[in-house]
């Protein structure tokens, strides 16, 4: 569904990422691990179109989209919760999804937005607050929400956890599950590498924008020399 | 003072109309459109040229606007789309060029000179023992309360409005939800130039002169209305602009004898900044 070829992104003169290259199967959760400025957030956006690669391919259903706009991804079905939620501050938490669901008809709009708000209720009983009052971990729902809403088909999600209390990255890690059962297909930046290995179907580990360690949660797991040296647990 | 307050609604109105096109602009590109005033003027002016050839008012007006509109659009598409990833300095010096070379060319097609604009408006002048606004005032009041409400109803209702807003509140990522970010913002040029445009036709109206460079000290003036307005809110931007003009045609009324009128206005926007940085509305801005 998704094949990321020998991907560069650069800021000036800094290469943040270096040549990376994967490739993502319809349903699967493929996890991306790593330090901070392993360059996660930067091959995300690459994908999602909103950094422009320098060098590489990006190959979404059979379609080379390295260059189309974001729009047109999002129309395809690429999605994304981006890195601090960054909803859309001045608008309501309906109108955030509203936005987000205008390529879709009415009654599947509808039918998503009932979804949504059945997975997280807090944001229910929030429809009419402005998304720039809401508290961090309902900025971060609303965000995930937000993703949902749209034709999507392909959902990237940068570290939906960063600064949640335990409980609540424990009930996103949960969304993130029954997402998976629902058969979408994710792609996760993470920092909290024990969780994401619990959900993931694959685990690229990024070191300095380059991948230095790919495969099963579990062939991960099983050696504690990569445990000790890549993951940190 | 009841006197006093018309006529500031009538000023406030005229600013809203300009004010509007630079709140968008702002709100989503973060650039001074300074070229902003120029279209202003080019509304106003072809206007008047368009009655002069023989057009009806109503005609002309709509022409006017049109065209004011494609050319808020030109200009976005061809010169400011082209440097939005170059800090704003660029787009700036851009825009106060291309605001200088509209004011000399339409010196060159229509001559220096102030000119009437001569027209007959089917409205009452409004007087009474306390109280006269001229047809023309009255005009501009009708016409800007409707822009007001159209405006509120676009950009809360409608799916280009709260696409307008998304873009607004985050342009880099409005694209990722499926707005087509290039085409918002042409519709945003579009909207605030015809809105520019009408605007400088009812100004011109109301002051029956018309000429290449009546856009400048309007211009500041909106920029001092979005400055008060808080950067980018457009309901800021509303309320700034009466706000505004009623403080300035009250210290002019009492004060008068000190200080030129724009002196007044720039000190209360220096003054606001000083004790209020983001303004009267403001949002908080990356
Ligand atoms: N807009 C930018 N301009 C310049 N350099 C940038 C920019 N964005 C990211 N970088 C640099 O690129 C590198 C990779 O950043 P990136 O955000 O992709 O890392 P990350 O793996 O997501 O890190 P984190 O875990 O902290 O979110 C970093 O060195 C960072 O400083
Ligand atoms: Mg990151």
């Amino acid at each position: 569904m998704l094949e990321v070829e020998k991907l560069c992104v650069r800021y000036g003169k800094i290469t943040a990422v270096d040549g990376v290259s994967f490739s993502l199967n319809e349903g699967e959760l493929l996890a991306i691990v790593g330090a901070n400025g392993a360059g996660k957030t930067s091959t995300l956006n690459a994908i999602m179109g909103l950094v422009k690669p320098h060098s590489g391919r990006i190959v979404f259903d059979g379609v080379d989209i390295t260059h189309l706009e974001p729009w047109k991804r999002a129309h395809m079905g690429i999605s994304i919760v981006p890195e601090g939620a960054r909803p859309f501050a001045d608008m309501t938490v309906i109108e955030n999804l509203e936005v987000a669901a205008m390529n879709i008809d009415k009654a599947e709009a509808k039918r998503k937005m009932e979804w949504v708000f059945e997975l997280f209720p807090r944001l229910a009983e929030r429809k009419k607050q402005l998304a720039k009052t809401l508290s961090g971990g309902e900025k971060q729902m609303l965000a995930i929400a937000r993703a949902l809403v749209g034709p999507v088909k392909l959902l990237i999600m940068d570290e939906v956890s960063l600064g949640l209390m335990p409980r609540l990255v424990t009930e996103m890690f949960k969304i993130i599950e029954r997402l998976k059962r629902e058969k979408l297909t994710m792609l996760l930046a993470e920092q909290n590498t024990k969780k994401a290995l619990q959900v993931a179907d694959k685990v690229c580990v990024m070191q300095n924008g380059s991948i230095v360690l790919e495969g099963r949660p579990q062939d991960l797991l099983d050696s504690e020399e990569i445990k000790k040296a890549y993951l940190g647990i | 003072m009841l006197q006093n307050i018309v006529n500031a609604l009538v000023l406030g109105s005229s600013y809203v109309m300009i004010a509007v096109g630079l709140t968008l602009v702002y709100g989503i590109l973060k650039i001074l459109h300074i070229a902003h005033a120029g279209i202003y003027a080019f509304g106003a002016l072809f206007a008047v040229y368009l009655c002069e050839i023989g057009l009806p008012l109503v005609f002309a007006v709509t022409l006017s606007l049109i065209l004011s509109a494609l050319l808020g659009m030109i200009i976005y598409k061809g010169f400011y789309k082209h440097v939005l990833d170059r800090g704003r300095i660029v787009p700036l010096v851009m825009s106060v060029g291309l605001f200088a070379t509209m004011e000399d060319l339409y010196r060159l097609m229509w001559g220096p000179y102030k000119r009437p604009f001569d027209v007959y408006i089917d409205l009452p002048d409004v007087m009474t023992m306390d109280l006269y606004l001229s047809s023309r005032g009255l005009l501009m009041l009708i016409v800007t309360a409707v822009v007001i409400v159209l405006l509120y109803l676009l950009l809360m209702r409608t799916k280009l409005g709260k696409s307008l807003r998304a873009c607004s509140n985050d342009l880099g990522l409005a694209g990722a939800f499926g707005i087509n970010t290039d085409r918002s913002v042409a519709f945003a040029f579009l909207i605030g130039s015809s809105l520019a445009a009408l605007g400088g036709i009812l100004v011109g109206l109301y002051d029956n002169t018309v000429y290449p460079t009546m856009g400048s000290v309007p211009s500041y003036k909106a920029f001092v209305v979005v400055v008060l307005g808080g950067f980018g809110s457009i309901r800021g931007a509303v309320v700034a602009s009466y706000i505004l003009a009623l403080v300035e045609t009250f210290v002019v009324y009492y004060f008068g004898f000190l200080l030129p009128r724009d002196a007044i206005a720039f000190l209360t926007m220096i003054l606001l900044l000083m004790f209020k940085p983001e303004g009267l509305f403001g949002k908080v801005r990356r």
